[in-house]
């Protein structure tokens, strides 16, 4: 792969064909007439929402790095969001370590001044400080949108500064205003990880380009299991358990790793992706590099996606006999624990909204659990998804819409008002809307909740009835309080306001 | 204090106290000119950081965004912002309108007055504030946005009402405990039969504030937020204002009512039967928790970490009114030279005679130094005068100091991560006692 040669990550747009804005439907997107007017052709939004931008995601994976700082080069309020990570940062260091510990981030604060006569002096004395400081072993030096639009060159301070200092300088863009696709920002730690901590000169000289890291051995039995903070440590142990019962070891990469050992992954004799929107792109270059192979097909949320994911593991290693004992018996096991809750939920309505792949896997989920889904929003689409949509469109009786939307809640508004589904699944601040609206909701993410595997699946149950029991909150919540969009928009088509893209409703 | 970078700035940037400060008003809806990214930003900051108060009417990701990318970058972004308010117009039901610039925007120079001018020309009430990120925090963000309210909005040339005031000061969720801060103050203006314009409260409503120009006083309850915007009101509307210590605790709240109450022309027997009264109710609650705080010894050593409003103002009240020993006042904001004066001086003289010392450190990790500095540790073996009992009074950042001394802790200031907050306030009287509850509710916790 060459893309870890050049000096940044390429967008997604340009490396997948990523796109945002498109009104669908499941059937639509499973025949691929989604992809085909979709990838060529994104739309666009004459009237948009504010959402999140690449830096929120690479920062929730740099800031639970041990013995790292994570040095912002932007104005001031650019990472302001890691109040709420640290809280992640807590209590993942807390279920790893048995203590809460904050966060390290700093803010070169760029000013008026620095606009005008460039940030790079202000970035040099600021590593050499920080290293002076806090004397950790890595120093993460991220660029906001500021230096990306005056033209500071944080590649080049880095490689400046780096012999003055002791911490290994890790170089990551994340100029909110280059890309609209945020899941880009896995790339981008993932360029700054490949680039510094497991570059490819630093294997054996002698090597045929396919060994592990310079002096390390292949452990043919270790697997890396790739988690970008999208899972807590509570999911992790659930796969850690599975992958355990085929006799793997397992490396988790790369949250929560120390930047020292990250090296490791470079061993390992597999790396299972649980979500192809996160780990195509360092996947890659741990195949090409170092011959680690790599799985990115299933993500493991649900029963049917959780098995398919274990085979897909399990041949890799000859155990496909194993591996059909263990599900059936797990399956086995979880059925009959979730007979209790699913007469609540038979024929419920639910609409489901989350980055691709989970807002996919975990419809199929609710769908193995008693609901229908009615709806799905996706942040993005890319053609990873396409075989996830396919198995909707299977699996579904009738056609749903699916929305391809950064967030946007004008257009959720509108959706939900048409379909008033029974519940709702969204992201962390993406809960509101159907919350006004009377609709009971639940997150589809949390580090602190169980989501993967069986165990995702039982809990994820347990807690859904546990609110259906009671969703009185949002409906007083909805008899009080009002959304602010006109009574006009809710007559309007809800993909009145995409353009340019071939499938525009 | 570094001053090449600031360590976990416990505030954001200017156009994120501007879209707080937006959302707030009645009927409030934010326009961003900026990358789609700044919305989500703000509403990741408040989720960690304001008491669990996310978003309202119109906030977070419900915030219109021209969400501008790298073409309007090259090609310049005011046709996709001109778009973009016409389309927030059919679809978002508001108030007030306000568009708010980001560093992406300014740098590569929207001319956004002339295009909110145009929409106001044509009956749209709508305003603009030119809030780029590199020009400050959250605090100059509200600042510029209550400029642009006063310049644009308020209606001009109103009669003067002698009982109108306006009040403002605290910072929409980047003062978690804004709204009950705000309402108690009103509450006790009120008493003092002024009429109360607060801009932010379910009691004010948007006509009162284009009516605002009416007030014969502003009050400006902090020593260095909202200034800009009270020099604006007083230029155009002929408004004077007068700035005062946000009043945290009877004594500060005492002496706060005798200022507001001469200055707003009260008669000064209205104000000491005012101040009778509260006083009367603040010391019935007192008096039976006083043999406990005298049984469990509930004098404590303090240590202060907070906002230009608040570590003033908390350090006050636990010297002249608990009779604590705040030994150390740490100011973590940026501030001006002259700003940094005001805030000394006002720990100078304490009625209780106890001297704070007040530095200013942008930098939490930086603390435990000064704390060192100003309390070396005495003596030897089993005499040792050490800092304590102690207490941290701070944000949630400020916990790993407290774990490192062992004392307990409460967070007030920004970022507040681990409390819950309503309409809670520590501002008059009746602040002041839920501020003795937390506090000494920390220190029984275990009991």
């Amino acid at each position: 792969m060459s893309y870890i040669d050049l000096k940044t990550a390429p967008k997604r747009e340009d490396r997948l064909n990523a796109c945002i804005a498109h009104g669908g439907s499941i059937c639509e997107m499973a025949a691929g007439k989604g992809k085909k007017s979709c990838l060529q052709n994104d739309g666009d939004r004459s009237f948009t929402q504010g959402n999140i931008c690449l830096l929120l995601p690479a920062l929730a994976m740099l800031n639970t790095l041990p013995d790292n700082v994570v040095l912002q080069h932007s104005a001031v309020g650019c990472g302001s969001c890691t109040h709420s990570q640290n809280a992640n940062v807590r209590f993942g260091s807390n279920a790893r370590h048995g203590k809460p510990k904050d966060g390290i981030w700093l803010s070169t604060a760029m000013n008026e001044t620095d606009v005008i006569t460039g940030g790079e002096d202000k970035l040099e004395q600021a590593i050499i400080e920080a290293d002076r400081r806090y004397q950790p072993f890595s120093i993460t030096v991220v660029s906001g949108c500021v230096p990306g639009i005056i033209g500071d060159d944080i590649d080049s301070v880095v490689q400046r500064v780096q012999p003055e200092v002791n911490a290994r300088l890790l170089p990551v863009h994340c100029e909110g205003f280059k890309t609209k696709i945020w899941a880009t920002a896995y790339d981008a730690v993932y360029h700054g990880i490949g680039r510094t901590l497991l570059r490819e000169g630093e294997q054996s000289p002698d090597a045929d380009g396919l060994s592990p890291y310079r002096g390390l051995e292949r452990l043919p039995y270790t697997v890396n299991l790739m988690n970008v903070s999208s899972m807590g440590k509570i999911d992790e142990l659930e796969l850690e358990r599975l992958l355990n019962s085929l006799r793997l070891e397992v490396n988790v990469f790369p949250v929560f790793s120390h930047p020292e050992s990250m090296v490791k992954a470079t061993q390992a004799a597999l790396s299972i992706s649980t979500c192809p929107t996160h780990d195509d792109y360092f996947l890659s270059y741990l195949e090409e590099r170092f011959g680690v192979p790599a799985l990115i097909h299933h993500m493991p949320i649900g029963i049917e996606n959780t098995g398919l994911w274990l085979r897909d593991v399990a041949a890799r290693f000859g155990r496909e006999q194993d591996v059909e004992r263990i599900i059936e018996h797990e399956e086995k096991e979880l059925k009959a624990a979730l007979a209790e809750f699913r007469p609540l939920f038979e024929g419920k309505k639910v609409f489901i909204s989350a980055g691709e792949f989970r807002a996919l896997a975990t419809a199929r989920l609710l769908e193995e659990i008693g609901f229908t889904v009615v709806g799905i929003r996706s942040f993005h689409h890319d053609h990873f998804a396409e075989v996830e949509y396919e198995k909707l469109a299977k699996s579904s009786t009738e056609d749903y819409v699916v929305d391809i939307a950064n967030v946007q809640p004008f257009e959720e508004a509108n959706l939900l008002r048409r379909l008033k589904p029974d519940l709702f699944l969204g992201h962390a601040n993406g809960n509101g809307t159907a919350s006004k609206l009377g609709i009971p909701t639940h997150a589809i993410y949390h580090t602190a909740l169980a989501y993967i595997g069986y165990k995702g699946v039982y809990e994820i149950a347990r807690r859904l009835h546990r609110q259906l029991k009671n969703p009185i909150y949002n409906r007083k919540l909805a008899d009080n309080v009002r959304l602010p969009y006109r009574g006009e928009w809710y007559e309007t088509s809800p993909f009145t306001y995409i353009t340019k893209g071939d499938a525009a409703a | 204090m570094s001053d090449i970078y600031i360590e976990r700035p416990r505030y954001t940037c200017a156009q994120g106290g501007a879209a707080a400060t937006v959302t707030a008003l009645p009927g409030g809806i934010p326009i961003l000119h900026s990358p789609s990214g700044c919305a989500g930003n703000f509403a990741w900051t408040q989720n960690g950081g304001s008491g669990l108060q996310v978003g309202g009417y119109c906030g977070t990701l419900a915030i219109p965004s021209s969400s501008i990318q790298e073409r309007d970058v090259v090609f310049g972004g005011d046709g996709r912002l001109r778009e973009q308010i016409e389309n927030t117009l059919k679809i978002m039901d508001g108030s007030i309108y306000a568009v708010l610039t980001s560093c992406v925007t300014e740098v590569i120079g929207d001319d956004i007055k002339s295009i909110v001018a145009n929409f106001r020309a044509e009956g749209v009430p709508i305003i603009g504030a030119e809030t780029g990120g590199f020009k400050g925090n959250s605090y100059l963000g509200y600042d510029l946005v209550l400029q642009s309210l006063f310049r644009d909005f308020l209606d001009r040339g109103v009669v003067k009402n002698k009982k109108r005031v306006n009040l403002w000061g605290v910072i929409p969720n980047y003062d978690p405990f804004w709204r009950g801060n705000l309402e108690e103050v009103r509450r006790l203006l009120e008493a003092l039969g002024l009429e109360v314009n607060t801009f932010f409260l379910s009691d004010d409503t948007i006509e009162g504030i284009r009516q605002s120009g009416s007030a014969s006083l502003n009050i400006v309850i902090s020593h260095a937020y909202g200034l800009g915007a009270a020099g604006v009101f007083e230029e155009i509307h002929g408004t004077p204002y007068v700035s005062l210590p946000l009043p945290v605790g009877a004594s500060a709240t005492e002496s706060f009512l005798r200022v507001v109450g001469k200055t707003a022309k009260v008669s000064s027997k209205l104000t000491e039967s005012v101040i009778s009264a509260e006083k009367k109710r603040y010391y019935r609650y007192l008096e039976p928790l006083t043999d406990c705080f005298n049984d469990l010894d509930l004098q404590r050593y303090a240590v202060v970490v907070g906002d230009a409003n608040y570590v003033v103002s908390l350090a006050k009240t636990l010297a002249d009114d608990l009779g604590w020993l705040p030994e150390l006042a740490v100011c973590t904001d940026p501030l001006s030279d002259d700003i940094q004066v005001r805030l000394a001086g006002q720990l100078q003289n304490l009625e209780s005679g106890y001297a704070t010392k007040l530095i200013f450190e942008t930098d939490g990790s930086q603390v435990i130094h000064h704390l060192s500095e100003k309390w070396p540790s005495t003596g030897s073996g089993r005499y040792r005068n050490t800092f304590g009992p102690a207490f941290i009074v701070g944000s949630s950042l400020d916990r790993e100091l407290a774990l490192e001394i062992g004392a307990p802790h409460l967070s007030v200031s920004f970022p507040v991560a681990n409390r819950a907050v309503l309409d809670r306030g520590y501002t008059g009287f009746r602040g002041g006692l839920r501020l003795i509850e937390d506090l000494l509710g920390a220190i029984v916790a275990g009991r």
